[in-house]
């Protein structure tokens, strides 16, 4: 899957779990760029990411994630597997 | 030793000295200079149970270094266990044994089953809550290779026995601490005129309102049977006002003292009582220990309860903030303390408002007066919540409950006091912590920025006026209420 179709979705995801209507996603972008995203939906987040991906992620590759940059090349190296 | 004593001034006014004037040429001799003065001033609180805090921090900084050592992932694992299993354990025995030997003992009982167990006679270690909390994370962060493990034991027994934040905190992460530790310090004078106005303001709280209130709030209470409700209320105010005085004054002369010799702690309150629901608060009051409880406790039960979407994100808050409770003490009421916390997160989390930042952008008499709804509300909850830790078990929480709860809530309160003039001063003095909080809040804390523009004349006057009124208004000095935690 091409980088530009996981921002995409993922810009979706985000859209619907922080009910707003269109999210712009970068690779720089961090949980301090969006006023929604917290510790206390962060995990909602991860699992709408892993059904709609169908992954899953270990904690300790979450605890390394620091921008959607991180989330997008986990993504991309879970998908090749 | 506690910061406001004579012995302390004596003691850091030399340790100062020392510190910056002959020891300032050697960064390793500076730092053992600091772990000399962490042992000494923790021995002077609790010499019996020094060897403890120097096992504990030789036997995490051995594992910390084991685990880095390894790539063995199932050693690596195990061997974090192992320390976290340490550190939890000797919260165990030294917290929570009596409690739960107390408890097994009354649940067996009411089954008509008596035994003849009896309380051990166990000391509670000074600060090892807290000193805890700093290995667990340390080992924590090694395993998951956030940092390096520290190879200087100098440094690491300091960042474990650092002793401005020793007993009672800010809990500063390895991450943020240990780097000052390991770099020379230079005398900065703007950081310790900053650290001299936090003490000054950590004092002010301390001493002036939090240890007068505590002599209100035990008469209140003491008498609570023959009070109305609205004596009840005036007492649950002055009461979460004692705590917040006491444990958000210690941090500053905390951070204040660690300001003086350079180090940068993590704050541990950002205005709690300006919070517009109780998410926002527990962002902003003992910010230490809820983001450690966020990271390594709340963070791995919401990994591990993810697919079962909200309903697992409530699971975990309330068992993150039972646990919250239990770290405070080992009884039932802090236990329903914890788990009243957690469930008022419910609606927030049904509603979708659990935001960072609550809508602040528009300022109209609407958006303004919704804000001070939300403010008021929160602040009620919070400090009719509060009352469980004052009372004395759970069933005299809900006779204080019951009590607010009735007619005598609508007439006027009665101080059961011997000296109204002075609990009318100390309510003025409550008056002025909140203006100046209200005015300071964008800041640090309150004096910070205070006059920063006024010619310099005037802005000493005002802090000449707080030492006088320290002076002047002091209580009789109480034990910090957190240092018991």
């Amino acid at each position: 899957m091409e980088e530009n179709q996981i921002i995409e979705r993922l810009e979706k995801i985000f859209s619907s779990v922080f009910g707003k209507e269109s999210i712009v996603l970068t690779r720089t972008t961090s949980a301090g760029d969006i006023a929604e995203w917290n510790s206390l939906n962060h995990m909602i987040l991860i699992s709408e990411v892993e059904t709609a991906f169908n992954l899953k992620f270990k904690l300790k590759e979450l605890n390394k994630m620091q921008h959607v940059g991180d989330l997008i090349d986990l993504i991309i190296s879970k998908s090749i597997v | 030793m506690e910061f406001n004593s004579i012995l302390f001034v004596l003691f850091f006014s030399t340790f100062f000295f020392l510190y910056w004037f002959v020891f300032n040429k050697n960064l390793k001799t500076q730092n053992l200079l600091i772990l000399a003065g962490s042992y000494l001033f923790y021995a002077c609180s609790d010499w019996r149970l020094l060897s403890l805090l120097i096992i504990s921090s030789f036997i995490n900084y051995q594992l910390g270094k084991k685990i880095a050592a390894t790539d063995d992932e199932k050693q690596k694992g195990l061997l974090t266990t192992l320390g976290v299993t340490f550190g939890v354990g000797l919260l165990f025995y030294f917290k929570y044994l009596n409690f739960f030997i107390d408890s097994f003992s009354k649940l067996i009982a009411s089954f008509g089953i008596h035994t003849s167990t009896h309380s051990l006679n166990i000391i509670l270690p000074l600060g090892l809550s807290f000193y805890t909390f700093k290995t667990i994370s340390y080992l924590l962060d090694v395993n998951s290779e956030k940092i390096k493990p520290i190879k200087d034991w100098v440094v690491f027994f300091n960042y474990v026995s650092f002793f401005p934040t020793m007993i009672a905190g800010p809990i500063d992460r390895a991450t943020s601490f240990a780097p000052q530790l390991e770099k020379a310090r230079v005398f900065n004078y703007e950081n310790a005129t900053t650290g001299l106005r936090q003490i000054l303001w950590g004092f002010f709280k301390k001493l002036v309102i939090a240890d007068n209130c505590v002599e209100i709030t035990n008469n209140l209470f003491d008498n609570y049977l023959k009070l109305p409700g609205s004596s009840l209320v005036l007492g649950a105010f002055i009461y979460i006002v004692e705590i917040y005085a006491d444990f958000s004054g210690y941090s500053d002369m905390a951070i204040g003292f660690s300001r003086l010799i350079g180090f940068n702690v993590t704050k541990n309150f950002n205005f709690p009582f300006f919070s517009q629901n109780t998410s926002e608060f527990w962002r902003r009051w003992h910010i230490s220990l809820t983001s450690w409880m966020t990271e390594y406790v709340y963070t791995p039960l919401t990994f591990a309860f993810r697919s079962w979407g909200k309903s697992g994100l409530l699971l975990a808050i309330v068992i993150n903030f039972v646990l919250v409770g239990l770290w405070h003490g080992a009884s039932l009421n802090f236990i329903l303390f914890g788990f009243l916390h957690g469930c008022y997160f419910i609606p927030l989390v049904i509603n979708g408002t659990v935001n960072k930042n609550p809508a602040n952008t528009t300022d109209n008499f609407f958006s303004n007066l919704k804000r001070f709804i939300n403010r008021s509300g929160t602040f009620i909850l919070v400090m009719l919540t509060a009352m469980i830790l004052r009372a004395n078990s759970i069933t005299e929480a809900f006779h204080y409950y019951i009590k607010i709860f009735s007619k005598s809530l609508f007439s006027i309160p009665v101080l059961p006091t011997q000296n109204p003039k002075s609990d009318l001063a100390i309510i003025f003095f409550i008056f002025i912590m909140f203006i100046l909080e209200w005015f300071g809040r964008h800041t640090d804390f309150a004096l910070e920025k205070l006059g920063s523009k006024w010619p310099k004349i005037i802005r000493w006057g005002v802090y000449i006026i707080f030492v006088l009124v320290i002076f002047i208004f002091m209580a009789k000095p109480q034990q910090f209420v957190y240092a018991q935690f």
